[in-house]
């Protein structure tokens, strides 16, 4: 079994392929960007994306995404490691505090502006409502989801 | 034969029995700070002195470090130290980082900049005395304090680098858990019957793992160890364990037991923090009563750690507030030496004073010695609510008399359950000990900053069969929130505008110089006629350790019962402020949990325990729930103090009085619902 992951292939052996797709990610890729936050699908901190559409990594089991496009964190950034216009944002808005949850929030960001490249304050709220973040870094993300779509 | 029997079974006794670890909390000397900044072929090495919470506190002391030793941004390279690294530092508790911290960074740094000028590189150096005056960081032309600056470790975390410590991977590392019983662990639980063979017969067995070790408070698990986490399900599935409970609470007893009026009708409370004779019988102008529910911290991150035992000793990687702690911890738990435990801390993705005891280091380090491997174990999150420690309830009765436009007497009365000496850490017998001097952290914020005639201020402490301990603000959230509502209710009786009242009661001038800015800020109108519309605005201010100021504005609209906060605006002094921004970013943070305080938080009890599972049953702050936050930064140039816990004791009540404002209610019991909004209408 396969998985494609920021468009590389990696196999899969058998005794991952009951896990969740985060604990694949992390544990056995050592794509550690998505996190665990719930494992109920409640925190968002475990967003990727599949075939472009924001998911909770902690839901889907492996053997049910081999087909599917994987996008996490770790294969946003452009050419030679620039970052991607929502992760400039995030730091040129010195979101993070703790950080746990940003990875999950710039993917989402990232999904809700391949599907609304302008977004207003009622969208961004609507789409990312279900990130959560205990730091209490709400405006900086709503501020650098402005940022990034100003921007690309 | 049965002599050494005999030895072993006491040696085990001492290392693995109920005798609390107790943290030191060693004061930062100007030798310490000497190790904290090294130069190393042309460039500089920060060993960050404190734990990396969210705080940001790397970028503020590599700021201090980067001015001091008149170098460039990019000439220091931050490290987060291990244990061995640095002299023990005290835990990263307090809101102190800056205020304690940043002078001795300052002064090594000076001493090292002399030494470097002079032509040495090497060696070790001798600490020498500097007044502020003439420290760089601090003369007021700095270069990089006073300004915001990249953050350090920002890149990774957009990026997703390994930065925390469930990120750790080691080679050959297994996955950990310990089930426990669904109890409090103030009750005694263990396991009482499982399924070993069901449990080895899983895909990705390891170990099932058991030792006295495994308790915590009360609460005896049962180890699992796996190749995979999702085997780790799977086979406590297999186990079906079985829990024996000697106990049962719900929220009807914590409620009762808690209860400030039931404590009042019984005669005076165990603690005086102040006793001016007043007339407690005669009838009152205003008597308020607020109930705070117990509330987990709720780091997005449940706390995680990597345990490896090697032939020199125990290597771990940990998410904590005092990596120090945890390596006394298991020096005494593994009779090890000092040197053999090295306690690497990494990034802490949120820890809001809950990650100060050592809970889930000790399982790891226990299964990896069973196992004979590296493992990691991460919390569940209900084993964060079920395990963990809570801010603790407290009920709070307000009672006062206003003459001729002033506050004549004043009686607050609360119960609350320890905080500083928390039943998360210490056994009954120790903490019955410590109720002879009383806990500060229950009474921290309770005596007002205004002037008042006569005062009477006390307060019980009740062990609960819950965990409490410190949380962001310790008490100073809720029992400002209570002298804060109290105010506004004195100010409507006075017919005065909750602002001038309070300036006319004040007595610290940062503290009227911050009500003042906020008031500027949010063109607050003395005027003002009351609204009609179901929208209210309100204030509140309040000054955290006697060192730093804060005064929040909210407007709020109020419909059908449901509270939405519109606005927020602060204003905040913690004296000379190196970071601007990320002063701001923890003005913002105290924001939110004021408003999480007003409208979210709360964690319910039944069956025996915290019965929370999941972030459905104990809800946090939700983006579309937080409205825009202007923050003004008040610098007048004293000393650096503190920004992490301020004005989260002003936040929630203003949030309360905004919807005393809106809709004549004073809620009496947090979180504000539309449930008993609408039942005080009706």
């Amino acid at each position: 079994m396969q998985l494609r992951i920021n468009n590389r292939v990696h196999a899969i052996p058998p005794a991952w392929r009951d896990e969740t797709l985060l604990a694949t990610l992390r544990e056995f890729l050592g794509l550690v960007g998505a996190k665990f936050g719930c494992g109920v699908g409640q925190c968002g901190a475990c967003t990727v994306l599949l075939d472009g559409e924001a998911a909770r990594s902690c839901l889907w089991r492996v053997a049910d995404v081999a087909d599917r496009d994987i996008l996490t964190v770790e294969g946003l950034a452009g050419a030679g490691g620039r970052p991607h216009p929502v992760q400039q944002a995030w730091l040129d808005e010195n979101v993070p505090q703790c950080g746990y949850c940003q990875a999950g929030q710039i993917m989402s960001a990232v999904a809700l502006l391949r599907a609304k490249p302008r977004p207003n304050d009622a969208e961004i709220d609507a789409a990312l409502a279900d990130n959560l973040c205990r730091c209490g870094t709400q405006q900086r993300i709503r501020r650098a989801v402005h940022r990034a779509a100003a921007r690309s | 034969m049965r002599r050494r029997t005999f030895l072993g079974l006491g040696v085990a006794f001492l290392a693995g029995c109920s005798l609390p670890v107790i943290p030191k909390r060693p004061d930062p000397t100007p030798e310490a700070a000497l190790g904290w900044i090294r130069h190393v072929d042309g460039r500089y090495v920060l060993s960050l002195p404190r734990a990396e919470i969210g705080q940001n506190i790397a970028t503020a002391l590599k700021q201090v470090a980067c001015d001091e030793l008149g170098v460039g941004w990019d000439e220091v390279d931050l490290h987060l130290p291990a244990t061995t690294d640095i002299a023990h530092v005290r835990a990263t508790v307090g809101s102190d980082s800056v205020k304690d911290y940043a002078l001795p960074l300052a002064r090594a740094c000076a001493t090292l900049r002399k030494a470097v000028a002079a032509g040495r590189t090497e060696g070790v150096l001798t600490a020498e005395p500097r007044p502020i005056g003439a420290l760089r960081a601090f003369a007021g032309r700095a270069r990089h304090v006073g300004r915001a600056m990249p953050l350090e470790q920002a890149d990774a975390i957009v990026r997703g680098a390994p930065v925390y410590a469930a990120d750790t991977r080691r080679p050959g590392m297994a996955h950990g858990q310990v089930p426990r019983a669904p109890a409090t662990p103030e009750f005694t639980s263990s396991p009482a019957a499982w399924d070993a063979a069901a449990a080895r017969a899983q895909p990705g067995f390891v170990a099932l793992v058991e030792d006295p070790l495994l308790r915590q408070g009360e609460s005896m698990g049962l180890g699992i160890v796996a190749e995979t986490p999702g085997a780790l399900d799977r086979i406590e599935q297999a186990l079906d364990i079985r829990w024996r409970t000697d106990g049962s609470v719900g929220q009807n007893e914590i409620d009762e037991r808690i209860d400030i009026d039931r404590r009042l009708a019984g005669g005076s409370l165990s603690y005086d923090l102040v006793d001016e004779p007043l007339d407690r019988d005669g009838p009152w102008d205003v008597d308020l009563r607020l109930d705070v529910p117990p509330a987990a911290h709720t780091p997005i991150e449940p706390r995680a750690a990597v345990a490896e035992f090697d032939d020199t000793g125990l290597r771990m990687w940990v998410g904590s507030q005092d990596i120090f702690y945890i390596r006394d911890v298991m020096v005494r738990r593994f009779g090890l030496d000092d040197e053999q435990v090295v306690v690497h801390g990494r990034r802490v993705g949120g820890a809001f004073s809950g990650k100060t005891i050592c809970t889930v280091e000790l399982e790891a380090a226990v299964l990896a010695r069973a196992a004979a491997r590296p493992v990691k174990v991460q919390w569940t999150r209900g084993q964060e609510y079920r395990q963990g420690f809570h801010r603790p309830p407290s009920s709070h009765r307000i009672r006062a008399r206003v003459r001729h436009g002033r506050i004549e007497d004043w009686w607050h009365g609360f119960a609350c359950s320890h905080i500083i000496f928390t039943n998360a850490g210490l056994p009954p017998w120790l903490q019955r000990l410590t109720d002879f001097i009383g806990d500060r952290g229950v009474a921290r914020g309770a005596i007002p900053p205004y002037r008042i005639g006569r005062r009477r201020i006390e307060h019980d402490l009740e062990r609960l069969p819950i965990l409490t301990g410190p949380w962001r603000g310790l008490g100073a959230g809720p029992n400002v929130t209570a002298i804060e509502c109290a105010m506004d209710e004195c100010a409507r009786r006075a017919g005065q505008d909750p602002v001038a009242f309070r300036l006319a009661h004040i007595e610290d001038p940062r503290l009227a110089g911050v009500l003042r800015r906020v008031a500027a800020a949010a063109n607050w109108d003395e005027t003002r006629s009351p609204p009609s519309d179901g929208r209210g605005r309100g204030v509140a201010c309040g000054i955290y350790k006697q060192m730093s100021y804060a005064a929040v504005v909210a407007d709020v609209a109020v419909d059908n019962g449901a509270v939405a906060v519109t606005r927020l605006w602060c204003a905040h002094d913690c004296g000379r402020v190196i970071n601007p921004d990320q002063v701001r970013a923890q003005c913002e943070g105290n924001l939110v949990w004021g408003l999480g305080m007003a409208l979210t938080d709360g964690l319910p009890v039944a069956d025996g325990g915290v019965a929370a599972e999941t972030f459905a049953e104990a809800p946090v702050p939700r983006l579309d729930q937080v409205p825009p936050m202007d923050i003004v930064l008040v610098d007048n140039g004293e000393a650096p103090t503190g920004a992490g816990e301020t004005a989260i004791v002003a936040a929630t009540g203003a949030i309360l009085n905004a919807v005393r404002d809106a809709i004549g209610i004073r809620p009496t019991r947090l979180p504000v619902t539309p449930a008993d909004l609408l039942r005080s209408a009706a």
